[in-house]
C-alpha cells in the first residue's frame, strides 16, 4: 500500500473539517475522493501534504507514519501536490516555476529531458517560459502547477480540484493529462474533485466525502451507477 | 560644480549606506511580512562588534567578518525565538516584540560599551581616487566599492542561484514552496543571516565614515529604513535599493543647497508620504 489515513481528524481555523476519515491509495491506482464545496477534501490534501497539522489519526506512506513530518521531508520522499487554486509562484517566471519542483534535484536529474517531456505534455509553458506566472491565464497557471509537481518524477500525485474555473474542453485535456499519466508512466494519483463525472471517468477507485465523513468508497464503475452518486453528484 | 559632484558623490555615499540597511529589512518583510525595526539595532551592534574586533587586531578585515557573524547569531536568535513564535498573532504584535528589540539591544551597548561616541580611526587599506574635478576620500572609495560587491552578491544569490530562487519562492507562497521540497525554515534563517550580515557591513562603513559608533545610532535608521521599504514597495529588494539612493542623494543635495529648515530626518517621511499618495505599491512594487 502506498499511502494509507486512519482515521483522520482535522481541524480547519479551530473548526474541525475532517471527523474521522479513512481511505488508501495503492501502488499505481488513480483514487478520487469526490464531495461537495466543503466536505473537507482541500483540508485532507493538504494534511496529507503536511501543509496541515493533523488532530488525530495516522498518514503511512510506503509503510512509514509521516504523520507529524513537515511538508519538504513528504516533499523529499516522492509527494507532490497541484493545490487548490494553482498557487503559482506569481512573481518568478514560468520556467523558474517549474524549476523550483527540482529544488535540490538538479544533480541527480536530467533536466534539458525532463523539461522538454513537460513541454511536450504541456506546449504553452514552452511558449511562455519566460514570462512571469501571473501573466498566465487561469487554465496555463494550472498547467503550471501541475508540471511544477510532476517535473521531479513524483511517486504519488495529489491533486486538488484541478478543475474548478476552467473552460470545459481544458477540464476534459487536463483529466486526459491525468490519465495518460496513471495509464502509461505509471504515477500513482489521488485526486480530490467537485466534478465527480470527471473523475469517476478516469479513477480506478472513488471515496465520496461529505461533510467530513466518507460515507461511500468502491470501484469507480459501481459508484458511477450507484442511485445516491447519480442523484447527489452526477445531476442524474 | 566641483561643490555639487562632491555633494552627489557623499549623496550617494549616504544613499548606499541607506541601501545596505534596507535591502535586509525587505528581505525579512518579503519572507515573514513582519517590520523587522530592531533590524537597525543588529546595525548599531555590527559597528561596535567591528570597533571592538578592529580596536583589538587592528585588522578590517577581520572584525568585518567578526561582525558579521555575530550579527547574523543575534539575527538568527531574534527569528528563532521571537518572530517565530509571535507569528500566529497579528502582525502588531512581532511589531512590539521588535520594537522591544530595538530599545533593549541599545541598552545593551550602553551598558556594555557606555553611553559615548566611539571614534572608529581605521586604516583603510584603499587608496584615495582623483580623477579631474573629482576627489573621493579612501573611506568614501571603500564605501562605494563595498557597497558595489555586497549589492552585486545579493543581486547574484537572489537571481542566478538555487538558493535565491528558494528564496524567492518562498516569500511568494511559503507553504507551497514547502510542498516542493524546500525546507522553508532553513530559507527563513538563510535570510535573516544574510540581512544581517549586511546590516553588520552598513553598520562598520557609517562608523568608519562618521567616525562615530554610540548606543543610539541605530535609532533613526530604524524609522528611516522602515520609510524606505515602504517607498521601494514593501518586500522588494531592487525597490528598496532604489529608494536608498534616492533619499540618500535628495537629502545631501537639499540640505546643501536649498537650505530648508525641515530637519534633514523628515525628508524620509514626507517622500514616503508623497509617493503613497502617488503610487500605493511603492515604487517597484507589486499591487
Amino acid at each position: 500500500m502506498l499511502l494509507e489515513a486512519e482515521n483522520l481528524r482535522i481541524a480547519y481555523r479551530d473548526i474541525e473539517a475532517v471527523h474521522g476519515a479513512s481511505f488508501h491509495v495503492e501502488e499505481g491506482e488513480l483514487v478520487s475522493i469526490i464531495g461537495a464545496n466543503g466536505a473537507g477534501k482541500t483540508t485532507i490534501l493538504n494534511a496529507l501534504m503536511g501543509m496541515t497539522p493533523v488532530k488525530e489519526g495516522a498518514v503511512r506512506y510506503r509503510g512509514l507514519d509521516i504523520t507529524g513530518l513537515p511538508s519538504h521531508k513528504r516533499a523529499g520522499m516522492g509527494i507532490r501536490i497541484v493545490p487548490e487554486g494553482a498557487r503559482v509562484f506569481p512573481q518568478l517566471t514560468v520556467l523558474e516555476n517549474i524549476m523550483t519542483g527540482l529544488y535540490r534535484l538538479r544533480k541527480v536529474t536530467d533536466v534539458p529531458s525532463r523539461l522538454s517531456w513537460i513541454y511536450e505534455l504541456f506546449p504553452v509553458l514552452d511558449e511562455r517560459s519566460r514570462q512571469l506566472a501571473q501573466t498566465l491565464s487561469g487554465g496555463e497557471q494550472q498547467q503550471l502547477a501541475i508540471a511544477r509537481a510532476l517535473v521531479s518524477k513524483p511517486r504519488l500525485l495529489l491533486v486538488d480540484e484541478v478543475s474548478m474555473g476552467l473552460m470545459p474542453i481544458l477540464v476534459e485535456k487536463v483529466f486526459e493529462v491525468l490519465r495518460y499519466l496513471n495509464r502509461e508512466e505509471d504515477l500513482t494519483i489521488l485526486l480530490v474533485e467537485q466534478n465527480a463525472l470527471a473523475s469517476l471517468a478516469i479513477s480506478n477507485r472513488a471515496y465520496v466525502l461529505e461533510t467530513g465523513v466518507i460515507t461511500l468508497e468502491g470501484e469507480a464503475q459501481t459508484l458511477k451507477s450507484d442511485p445516491g452518486v447519480r442523484k447527489a453528484y452526477l445531476g442524474a | 560644480m566641483d561643490l555639487f559632484l562632491e555633494q552627489l558623490l557623499n549623496g550617494i555615499a549616504i544613499g548606499f549606506i541607506y541601501a545596505l540597511i534596507t535591502s535586509g529589512l525587505a528581505l525579512v518583510y518579503g519572507i515573514l511580512r513582519i517590520l523587522h525595526v530592531a533590524h537597525a539595532a543588529i546595525y548599531a551592534l555590527g559597528a561596535y562588534a567591528g570597533l571592538g574586533i578592529y580596536s583589538i587586531t587592528g585588522n578590517l578585515f577581520l572584525a568585518l567578518i567578526v561582525s558579521m557573524a555575530a550579527c547574523s547569531l543575534v539575527g538568527v536568535a531574534i527569528e528563532k525565538f521571537v518572530y517565530f513564535p509571535l507569528l500566529k498573532y497579528p502582525p502588531y504584535v512581532p511589531l512590539i516584540g521588535s520594537i522591544a528589540l530595538l530599545l533593549g539591544i541599545e541598552e545593551v551597548l550602553r551598558l556594555v560599551a557606555g553611553p559615548y561616541i566611539h571614534a572608529f580611526p581605521a586604516e583603510i587599506p584603499v587608496p584615495g581616487f582623483h580623477f579631474g574635478p573629482i576627489t573621493m576620500s579612501p573611506v568614501l572609495v571603500t564605501v562605494y566599492l563595498v557597497t558595489v560587491i555586497v549589492l552585486f552578491g545579493l543581486w547574484f544569490l537572489s537571481t542566478r542561484t538555487e538558493l535565491g530562487l528558494a528564496m524567492r519562492a518562498s516569500s511568494q507562497d511559503i507553504q507551497i514552496a514547502g510542498s516542493l521540497g524546500i525546507n522553508t525554515s532553513r530559507i527563513i534563517s538563510t535570510t535573516f543571516i544574510i540581512g544581517s550580515s549586511t546590516a553588520a557591513v552598513a553598520g562598520i562603513l557609517v562608523g568608519i565614515y562618521f567616525n562615530q559608533v554610540y548606543p543610539t545610532m541605530g535609532a533613526v535608521p530604524a524609522y528611516k529604513t522602515l520609510a524606505l521599504i515602504v517607498v521601494g514597495g514593501l518586500g522588494s529588494v531592487p525597490g528598496a535599493v532604489l529608494a536608498s539612493v534616492l533619499l540618500g542623494i535628495s537629502e545631501t543635495l537639499l540640505i546643501g543647497y536649498a537650505n530648508i529648515p525641515l530637519p534633514r530626518d523628515a525628508l524620509a517621511f514626507i517622500a514616503m508620504i508623497a509617493v503613497l499618495m502617488w503610487r500605493p505599491q511603492g515604487l517597484l512594487g507589486r499591487r
